[in-house]
């Protein structure tokens, strides 16, 4: 790519074509949800109402403290559901100027918290019923959603990516990521990988930091903070799987499959494609199921989306720097409205535009989610 | 065949499979492994941390099975892997044998009575 050339600059937002937000929240919560359980599942749709605190006593979700106190520019995201409809995330799209949103859950991001698998299977049903039927139009694809799925039941997983996979309105195949057990390079995954696959649609992982309850990267127990846990959830999460997915081989046993992961930013894939590298050629007997660098399958199979950022204080070239590194064509932007932590559209395309070449920028903005998720 | 050669053994020092010598040539060490009675030649560097390459454990290695799930071990006694940090080089080729990308020279070897020459 030729870097800091004059020409071939994308000077402002405007004169790009197509802004994608490739993890555009949506933030349903139970009671919408008991509205889609099918009646064959009345039994378990009333113990899940029977739950005085469904997102505990059903998800075990426990933040350490309160998520983003005094940040609610979009109200409160557990409670009021500011994007639990489609005028809403319409609204937002029309403020930031977003051209395309890939939805993605919120309390569904730590639908591997259920404990009861049948329940997880309920609730991935309903999710995928509500988010079709309240956000996604026939002959629009502005709003696209992934299949959401249950991964503590890989073959029923299988059989909701092959139930929904051809539905309008369905992009991609998400993984709520945080918490999984096994991790996802584990083969108990391969019905859900074979069946992303047989239906051509892309597997994302969302982290979350409802999902820290338990299970690795982060404790609640000895997490004091919010911060504390939402920090490091995200790309400790990302680490984890990657490394446990490429290790595993799981992107040279599924060649047709690509991955993208969410929510962790970018500085820690330059990190962990080094590490990785150094470790397959150090180890190489342990990893015999790969054919070529782990680096290579993350250029060639991965996307990241870029979301959040970061703060770099006064030196916002450095941003531009690690996306040198990491692989413009390799990242996507995305929004991740409504939470707080959101980025806008400018906060990645101000930081780029004056040292990454047009094609590059187009890339992030939103052509490379067009080919990924196959957009018109 | 071009280059200069070099005395670096005699035929008995690198007479069996598994035998090796590492010889100074110039200010370059080579070594020369005998591999199923052929013999090969490698500089004594690894290309990654310039390690003494060649002074390792001589081994086969790791592959997938045709099946996806047996590792099976093969190219045993062909395999030269890095006292340091466990680079593995096919001691036929001098190719890396997990990046191709990653290779050091492969010297020619010949014999001539009971000298043993390398090709540089």
């Amino acid at each position: 790519m030729a870097q800091h050339a004059k020409a071939g600059r994308t000077r402002t937002l405007d004169a790009v074509d197509v802004v994608v937000d490739s993890d555009a929240h949506v933030t349903e919560s139970v009671d919408q949800l008991l509205e889609y359980v099918d009646e064959r599942d009345e039994g378990l749709r009333r113990i899940i109402e029977d739950a005085a605190q469904p997102a505990h006593d059903i998800y075990s979700v426990a933040h350490p403290t309160p998520p983003f106190i005094h940040t609610d520019a979009f109200g409160d995201v557990y409670s009021d559901a500011p994007t639990g409809s489609l005028e809403a995330k319409r609204a937002e799209m029309e403020e930031f100027e977003l051209d395309y949103s890939i939805l993605s859950p919120t309390l569904n991001l730590s639908l591997a918290t259920v404990n009861n698998d049948r329940a997880a299977v309920v609730l991935a049903k309903a999710y995928n019923e509500w988010v079709l039927d309240q956000f996604t139009e026939e002959g629009d694809d502005s709003i696209l959603t992934p299949v959401v799925i249950p991964p503590q039941a890989p073959d029923k997983a299988a059989e909701i990516i092959d139930d929904n996979g051809n539905e309008d309105g369905v992009c991609a195949v998400s993984v709520p990521s945080t918490g999984l057990v096994p991790p996802p390079g584990h083969r108990w995954y391969d019905p859900i990988y074979e069946a992303a696959e047989d239906n051509g649609l892309p597997l994302l992982f969302h982290s979350g930091s409802g999902a820290t309850a338990d299970i690795f990267p982060v404790m609640r127990k000895w997490t004091e903070v919010y911060a504390e846990d939402h920090a490091m959830v995200h790309p400790f999460t990302a680490m984890w799987n990657l490394t446990s997915m490429l290790f595993q081989a799981v992107p040279a046993r599924y060649p047709d499959l690509q991955f993208v992961f969410q929510e962790a930013g970018v500085g820690w894939i330059p990190y962990t494609k080094w590490r990785l590298d150094d470790h397959y050629l150090e180890l190489s007997d342990e990893v015999p199921g790969l054919d070529k660098l782990p680096s290579k399958y993350v250029d060639d199979q991965f996307t990241f989306t870029t979301q959040p950022l970061g703060y770099t204080g006064d030196h916002p070239e450095q941003l531009a720097k690690m996306i040198e590194l990491v692989g413009p064509e390799n990242l996507m932007y995305a929004s991740d409205l409504p939470h707080p932590d959101f980025d806008p559209p400018e906060e990645l395309f101000d930081r780029i535009r004056g040292h990454l070449d047009d094609e590059a920028v187009r890339g992030m903005m939103g052509e490379t989610a067009v080919d990924v998720f196959g957009l018109s | 065949m071009s280059g200069v050669r070099y005395r670096v053994a005699t035929a008995s020092e690198v007479a069996e499979p598994g035998d090796r010598v590492i010889a100074d040539i110039e200010g370059q060490e080579v070594a020369v492994f005998n591999v199923d009675g052929d013999l090969h030649a490698l500089p004594n560097f690894c290309p990654h941390q310039a390690a003494p390459l060649c002074e390792g454990e001589v081994t086969g290695r790791m592959v997938m099975g045709d099946d996806g799930w047996s590792w099976e071990y093969v190219q045993r006694g062909e395999v030269v892997t890095c006292p340091w940090h466990g680079w593995k080089f096919d001691v036929t080729t001098g190719k890396n044998i997990k990046d191709e990308d990653v290779a050091i020279p492969s010297y020619d070897v010949e014999r001539d009575g009971d000298d043993v020459l390398v090709v540089r």
